[in-house]
């Protein structure tokens, strides 16, 4: 009998379940001519970035009194692997943020899957706003970011640098290095006092990012333009300004100036390290600029860009765009319109956050005076180096765990550049 | 099973039961057959023609013939990968099989009679908690254990040891130490099947064997493993399985790094589909993956049928 | 009828008697090692209870973090013990993903797959085990394909068919193809265990005039329903940690799961140790609740008894 009814309530249940679920699963479909507007970011809650489209969305809203507004924040993860499914379906966005890349937006935006933005672009003037930054926005019919259309619109900046502890360089007598010499000084007056001055981790991206702001200190222009458009196999001679970078950075863990062992260690490793005060100098992209500012409240630290270095790795954010499927393609360009104007900008510098063309006497917050100023400059002097993976899809897996045992010192620096021109070049080979 | 068997079928005289015809048992294929046909099989036929293509995941597929597999035989990552494979079948499906299998015995017939079933239970509930926590949780913590500066090293430093290993940044150190992870992450599986399976064993049998004076080892020898080779043979042959297709923990662990000393093809095959976009290549990459591992299925299964078979 | 009051007789006499160590003849001769013998209980207890401490260790070094503030994180790292308590990350949290529908959402997804996979499984094993249908060797391989098929293999396909059929971004997609691939797994264990079922119990019910479907019933489900709530255990935390076909297959909000939920602390280059530490411990809630339930019947029923 016991068995019985268990089963039978077991078998019950089942069969109620797919009612329950297919009643829940009803995706959101409007009523018929009710004017939605769906816009998705995966900004995280309360960033400043997050900040100032809610405030762009409250503003849109009351301009749209007749629109039922519907935004979702997202999980990262998710635009990056199911994008380009989610693009493709019904249920696209009217308005999404999207990763900027050639593995991302890029194969997207050759499909055919977002809307070409460029007469939105100048005739809403978002190109003056956005300035060179834009360049993340603009793919080839390749899908190959470089000069083409644009599909897709940064309103916000982001840049990597040397983050330091005031204090620490006081109490050591160092200062502010202005050229690689300094630096390397900067480094051997912390390491002969016992302390590894460089808070790194060679397990996750910041090595990377060190590796390539090495880079970009030896480069140009015209090197630059040739890694990113793939024009020829990668160099691994010792002319080559990222050979040079690795052979530094191979330099700088045998001599301790940054650990060898962070090879094991996570990103939110190494910015304990910088935050604790057990590491004078870190190197952190902008992102990590609320974070410092928030947490760290123990010292006072401050911001340099690589010592004599024109380019700096940096490029505008993440972008806005617009799904060829999307429904209301104007509501889109409004929202846009709202993110990209003063209020809203200043809104985000004021937060910490990099604005694309901030007032900058609209900035009282000194964290976000500081950050604007260096965006600025750099954009205006086109000088942001955007990011070494960027031209081969999945580079940033080779070059993360070929970093990793560089720094472990398990690898030599030609060894990595074989590493790295093997995977560059088998992308190379096929782009004609 | 066997004693108590014999003895009944001498027992009862009479006719045969009526055959149990197949065609009987058929229908109760139909829901699995449906779903398995529309969930597995025509995605696999089309995952295998899609290897034949160039594709990006989106728009139309351009045909390529067998250039994938050419590819894909000369792709040293891919084959250096594989070598990880047995290492992680050590740590995945040999280690968790056997401790998971003792352990199973001890609780079951050595904790449970003398200190109740609470005390098996909860152990048991502790042991197999590691299955539970989201893969990206344990990938952080354990991160802060094998940390250079983490906890085991602080531990091994306060009991002296002057300079410990850099557990997953070094290259020599980071297989053994995401394969240390995998055991305390699939211990509980086969601990909690195998436990459930001692329940079907006859108590009169252990009772018979201690009767005689048996030892608990020797009654864990001949009668715990032979009742219980079924469920060690799906255990086995499930986390071998598993092993082949490890790809979270490692990924959280160490993202296949340092260099390539942890990578795993299934990681590898993930990487082309979802982050290079060579969604072809990795169809193909696929179906070799996947090949692979029945051909082990199939040996298993034949020896596993032919040890039913004599029993 | 006489067949449903036998088995449920020999399975409650198969409960009481599984016995505390009746000692015998034999035995009785070890008295005078007693003592020593009761010192070893303890100790292999003691290095047991030792071993489930150590395997917990993550757990609680989850646990101590997820209570940190962040100031006390930063200050003192991950391995000191908390020296604040702030649930204000969890919080914030629940709140920003809106927690209470993504854990609804689980539930209900893993839930379904805890139960139709097992149904499936069961029936599947019935034939296959039990029915010895013709060329089940094969069959079994085949039903393994699902199970060694990387899930990215099939995922394209997958969502095309989702697509075109509607059910891309509902619950009942994750549903049925979660039940589908676990009943692989499933149906390989049960046919396994149901191969070795006695047959002398099938046999008497057979000549009791039980239909096929009674003796599924009343005969086999009460023997192996240990293995069957391991089963069902399995789906459901399985499932429930499931991030990756919940993540492509579901993309709106409403439907999104707590394991993807999850995924909204760790963004590309941002991740906040404290509260992914927090939110998880509540994540995995459910899923220990279940455990814990079920394997109270892991237990009992012992099923040897039903052989007399």
């Amino acid at each position: 009998m016991i068995m019985r009814t268990r089963l039978c309530r077991s078998l019950a249940l089942a069969a109620a379940v797919p009612l329950v679920l297919a009643a829940c699963g009803a995706n959101g479909a409007s009523g018929d001519g009710e004017k939605t507007f769906t816009v998705w970011w995966y900004e995280d809650a309360g960033n400043p970035q997050d900040a100032a489209w809610q405030d762009a969305l409250e503003e849109f809203k009351a301009a749209h009194p007749d629109v039922k507004v519907h935004f979702e924040r997202k999980v990262w993860q998710q635009i990056q692997d199911a994008g380009a499914m989610i693009l493709n379906s019904n249920d696209a966005p009217d308005l999404l943020e999207y990763n900027k890349g050639n593995a991302t937006a890029g194969a997207v935006a050759s499909k055919g899957l977002l809307t070409d933005l460029s007469d939105e672009v100048s005739s809403r003037g978002w190109d003056e706003i956005a300035g060179s930054a834009l360049t993340v926005g603009s793919y080839d019919s390749a899908g190959l970011m470089g000069p083409g259309k644009i599909y897709g619109v940064p309103s916000y900046g982001e840049y990597v640098g040397f983050y330091y502890n005031k204090d620490m360089f006081a109490a050591n007598g160092v200062q502010v290095p202005t050229t690689m010499d300094e630096l390397e000084a900067a480094f051997d007056a912390f390491k002969s006092k016992g302390i590894t001055p460089l808070a790194e981790s060679a397990g996750d991206y910041p090595a990377q990012h060190l590796l390539w702001g090495l880079s970009l200190a030896n480069a140009d222009q015209d090197w630059l333009k040739g890694y990113f458009g793939l024009a020829e196999p990668l160099d691994t001679s010792s002319d080559s300004p990222l050979t040079q970078a690795a052979e530094t950075m191979a330099d700088w863990s045998s001599q301790g100036y940054l650990d060898p062992k962070s090879s094991g260690l996570k990103a939110e490793d190494a910015w304990a390290q910088f935050r604790s005060g057990q590491a004078p100098i870190t190197y952190a992209g902008t992102w990590m600029v609320n974070d410092f500012k928030d947490t760290i409240t123990d010292f006072e630290w401050g911001q340099f860009l690589m010592p004599g270095s024109g380019l700096n790795p940096g490029s505008g954010g993440n972008i806005w765009v617009v799904p060829t499927k999307a429904d209301s393609k104007d509501l889109a360009y409004d929202f846009i319109d709202l993110t990209m104007d003063q209020t809203r900008q200043d809104l985000m510098a004021n937060a910490g956050g990099i604005a694309l063309d901030a007032d900058p006497s609209a900035i009282s917050d000194p964290t976000g005076k500081m950050v604007n100023q260096t965006f600025s400059e750099l954009a205006e002097s086109d000088d942001l180096g955007l990011y070494g993976d960027w031209p081969v899809p999945n580079f940033y897996q080779v070059i993360q765990s070929n970093t990793q045992t560089l720094v472990a010192g398990s690898q030599t620096p030609e060894q990595f550049m074989e590493q790295l021109a093997t995977a560059y070049d088998q992308v190379q080979s096929t782009v004609q | 099973m066997t004693t108590s068997a014999a003895v009944h079928r001498e027992a009862r005289p009479g006719p045969p039961p009526p055959k149990a015809g197949e065609k009987g048992y058929a229908p109760y294929l139909i829901p699995g057959a449906l779903g398995f046909l529309v969930v597995v099989l025509v995605p696999f036929v089309m995952n295998i023609a899609i290897s034949f293509t160039s594709w990006s995941g989106i728009g139309t597929p351009s045909f390529v013939g067998l250039e994938n597999y050419q590819r894909l035989i000369h792709d040293q990552m891919f084959w250096s990968a594989f070598e990880h494979s047995i290492w992680f079948i050590v740590a995945m499906a040999v280690v968790p099989t056997a401790l998971g299998l003792f352990l199973a015995a001890v609780l079951f017939d050595y904790i449970e009679p003398r200190f109740g079933q609470r005390a098996s239970s909860s152990l048991r509930a502790g042991l197999y908690l590691p299955q539970v926590l989201p893969v990206a949780v344990a990938g952080v913590v354990w991160g802060w254990i094998l940390n250079p500066y983490g906890a085991i090293n602080a531990v091994l430093e306060q009991l002296g040891v002057e300079d410990p290993p850099n557990w997953l940044g070094d290259t020599s150190w980071a297989l053994p130490s995401v394969m240390a992870v995998l055991v305390w992450m699939q211990l509980g599986y086969g601990l909690v099947i195998f436990m459930a399976g001692m329940a079907r064993i006859d108590p009169q049998f252990h009772e018979a064997a201690e009767l005689d004076g048996a030892s608990w080892l020797g009654r864990f020898r001949h009668i715990t493993v032979p009742e219980m080779r079924p469920e060690i043979f799906v255990v086995l042959l499930t986390t071998t399985i598993a092993a082949l297709k490890v790809f979270g923990p490692v990924y959280v662990l160490t993202k296949g790094g340092p260099g390539d000393a942890t990578n795993v093809p299934s990681f590898y095959s993930y990487s082309n589909f979802f982050g290079s976009l060579q969604v072809g290549y990795g169809a193909a990459v696929a179906t070799i993956l996947t090949l692979v591992v029945i051909l082990l299925a199939v040996v298993f299964i034949k020896i596993q049928s032919k040890t039913e078979g004599a029993q | 009828m006489t067949l449903t009051k036998e088995a449920s007789a020999t399975t409650a006499v198969a409960r009481r008697s599984r016995p505390k160590l009746r000692r015998g003849p034999a035995a009785d001769r070890d008295s005078r090692r007693r003592s020593r013998r009761g010192l070893t209980h303890w100790i292999v207890l003691a290095l047991l209870a030792l071993a489930t401490l150590l395997s917990l260790f993550p757990f609680f070094l989850a646990a101590i973090n997820a209570i940190k503030t962040a100031e006390d994180y930063t200050a003192h790292g991950p391995l000191a013990l908390p020296r604040s308590f702030d649930l204000s990350a969890i919080t914030d949290f629940w709140q920003n993903v809106d927690y209470t529908n993504k854990l609804i959402n689980s539930v209900l997804i893993s839930g379904g797959v805890a139960i139709f996979g097992t149904v499936i499984s069961l029936f599947n094993a019935f034939a296959l085990g039990i029915g010895r249908i013709k060329a089940r060797r094969a069959l079994l391989v085949l039903l393994l394909l699902a199970t060694t098929i990387p899930q990215e293999a099939l995922i394209y396909p997958l969502y095309y068919m989702a697509n075109e059929t509607g059910l891309y971004d509902t619950k009942l997609v994750v549903v049925i193809i979660s039940s589908v691939l676990s009943s692989a797994f499933g149906t390989y264990l049960l046919a396994s265990v149901l191969s070795s079922f006695p047959k002398e119990i099938l046999e008497a019910a057979r000549m009791d005039g039980a239909s096929r479907w009674q003796v599924l019933r009343l005969v086999v489900v009460p023997v192996i329903w240990p293995t069957l709530t391991v089963l069902m255990t399995f789906f459901f935390i399985w499932t429930w940690n499931d991030f990756f076909l919940p993540l492509i297959m579901l993309t709106s909000n409403e439907n999104q799961t707590a394991s993807v939920a999850l995924g909204s602390l760790q963004g590309q280059y941002t991740s906040s140790p404290t509260s992914l530490a927090a939110a998880s411990l509540m994540g995995i809630l459910p899923a220990v609740a279940f455990f814990l339930i079920f394997q109270r019947t892991l237990t009992r029923g012992a099923v040897a008894g039903a052989v007399k």
